[in-house]
Formats: C-alpha cells, structure tokens, sequence
C-alpha cells in the first residue's frame, strides 16, 4: 500500500517538475519561481522516498500516524493556495473591470 | 431634474432595436452600454444614429452589473440628476417610465424600484423563486421589495454615491436592494408592466445559487 502511495506520489512530483520547467520556459515562470518550485517538488520526492524523514515531524505534532500528518499538511496548503488564488483573482477581476470602463467612457 | 436612461446591452439584436426607436420617442437622454456583444447588437444600435442617444462598449462581456455602472458612472458626470435603467430585451415597457419620473421629480425618493405583477405570465418556478429571495432578503436585511430581481429602476445621483455595486453579474439587483437599506436611503415601488418572451435567457439557477452564498457575503460584510 505504502509502495504504491509512493511510487504515485513520486511520478506526480516527476509530473509537476516537468510542468514546472515547461511554464519556465513558456515564461509564466520567472527564475525565482521556478527554483521555489524545483525546490518544493525535490523536497516533496524526499519525502515519498524517505518518509521516515517526516515521522520526527509527526510525532512533534502529536499526529500518530504519517499519513494524517502528510493528509493535514496537504489540506493547509491547499486551502490556503485557494484563498491566496480567491484574492489574486478578485483584485485582477477589478483590475480588468475598472479598465473595460475607462477604456469605454474615455472613448466618448 | 435631468433624467437619463441607462441601457446596458449583451447579445440582444433581435429586441434591441425596438426598445431604443420606443425610447427616442421620449425627451430623454438615453445611455446604451453594449457589454461585449459577439451578435450584430453594437452594429445595429450605431446604425440607427438616433438623437440624445450615447452608445459605450465594453471590449469584453463583465456582465450586467458592470454595464450599468458604466452607464451611471457616464450619466452622471454628464450632469444628470437621477438615472432610470431598462433591460434591453424589451421586457420593460416606455410606457412605464412616466412612474418612474413621477417619483424622483417629486424628490421623496432616492431609488424607486420596478415591481412587475408576478401574478401575471410568470413561470411558476421564477415566480416561488422571486418570492423566497425578497422574503429571505427581508428577513436578512430588513428591507422588503416584492420584486427583487426587476431590472426596472431608477435612483438619484446622491442614492448612487451611496450604493455604487461590485456585483458584476446578475447580483446588481439583490445589492441595489440591501446597499439601499444599509444607507438608510428612501424608497418606493412602482408597479411595472412585463413581457416573457424567452425561458432561456436571464437569471440561470446558478446565477442564483451565486446571488444566495453572496446574500450570506454581505450580511458579514456590508455596514
């Protein structure tokens, strides 16, 4: 069980390396970011390979299995990627809206 | 006291037409907002070259809400008094306007609200659906207006100042009604005639599901 959760977390941070570096190259990605990113996804590997790295970390949280700690981690960054994407998108929602407008008006 | 009509305009050449030839038969200045069309709408309405009659257009669709904003936002740094708006798709009727007038000439009133006799010709479902929603925004809010949703409005310069709207979409209508109670503004209703000529355009079921998580928005947020 343990095996096949890691080999597919393995060719998911594989898969997210790749997309990374096809954003950088695209140039969504600036070189900051993508080393953020490269970062993130080796520690990630790190971590399905060797998840007893993370067991010092479980039991510092009182969570007594691995795999909450690693389900409840995943929660936080997921929910708070989704908060931070709500704001980003509200304020270029606004950002778009005030410039349809100005564009609209100034044309008159 | 300068009267201007705001016309916010999204895919209607088949109706648009019409509801702006009845609207140069008034005295008013009329101000059509065509909000990203991708019909003939915008070609159509430049076509008709009528007197007193603005035209603006948003390069891309942001919705109703929007549309009207750039309507009043034209209007009244064009030194007019009160705004009435009017949807496009020939539901409202010029006939109706003289109400609307009537009541923000007499200034006992800063918005002045639509309200069609849901009674007549409405299907069931947007009829229940209507009536829940001024019910809920009533007991939410405390202000009750039978016609929630009716485009058919007018409202001051001094009401706009106070309730300018960030809906974008469909939402507009809900937040003119609680931003008129939050700012303590007065109000009426007039009774509006209305036509249905379509099922499939108009306020979808998820537009309001998203009305409904805002009504929960703005009870946490607006003061």
């Amino acid at each position: 069980m343990i095996i096949g959760l890691q080999i597919t977390g393995f060719i998911f941070a594989l898969l997210m390396i790749y997309l990374s570096i096809v954003h950088y190259k695209k140039g969504s990605l600036n070189g900051i970011e993508i080393t953020i990113w490269l970062v993130i996804w080796t520690l990630v590997i790190f971590a399905v390979i060797f998840p007893e790295i993370l067991r010092t970390y479980s039991q510092a949280f009182a969570v007594s299995r691995l795999l909450d700690l690693l389900i409840a981690g995943g929660f936080i960054l997921v929910i708070s990627m989704v908060a931070t994407l709500y704001l980003k998108t509200k304020k270029i929602e606004k950002k778009l809206e005030d410039l349809i407008r100005k564009d609209a008006l100034k044309k008159k | 006291m300068k009267i201007t009509i705001v016309v916010p305009v999204y895919n209607e050449e088949e109706k648009v037409v019409d509801v702006l030839k009845e609207l140069s038969k008034t005295r008013f200045q009329v101000v059509v907002v065509d909000d990203g069309s991708t019909d003939n709408s915008l070609n159509k309405i430049k076509n008709l070259k009528l007197k007193n009659f603005i035209v603006l257009q948003h390069k891309i669709n942001l919705g109703k809400g929007a549309a009207l904003k750039t309507g009043c936002e034209y209007a009244f740094t064009h030194s007019a008094d009160a705004v009435i708006m009017m949807d496009s798709d020939g539901q409202h009727k010029v006939v109706d306007l003289p109400r609307f007038v009537e009541k923000l000439e007499s200034n006992k009133y800063d918005v002045v609200f639509g309200s069609r006799n849901l009674n007549l010709g409405v299907p069931l479902d947007r009829y229940m659906g209507n009536k829940l929603a001024s019910v809920l925004v009533g007991f939410m809010f405390g202000i009750y207006v039978s016609d929630l949703i009716c485009g058919f409005r007018g409202l001051t310069k001094n009401a706009y100042k106070k309730i300018k709207w960030e809906s974008t979409g469909y939402g507009v209508e809900t937040e003119m009604v609680i931003r008129t109670k939050k700012n303590g503004l007065s109000h009426c209703e007039v009774p509006v005639e209305t036509v249905y000529y379509d099922n499939y355009k108009g306020v979808s079921i998820i537009d309001a599901l998203g009305v409904l998580v805002n009504l929960f928005r703005w009870r946490l947020t607006l003061k």
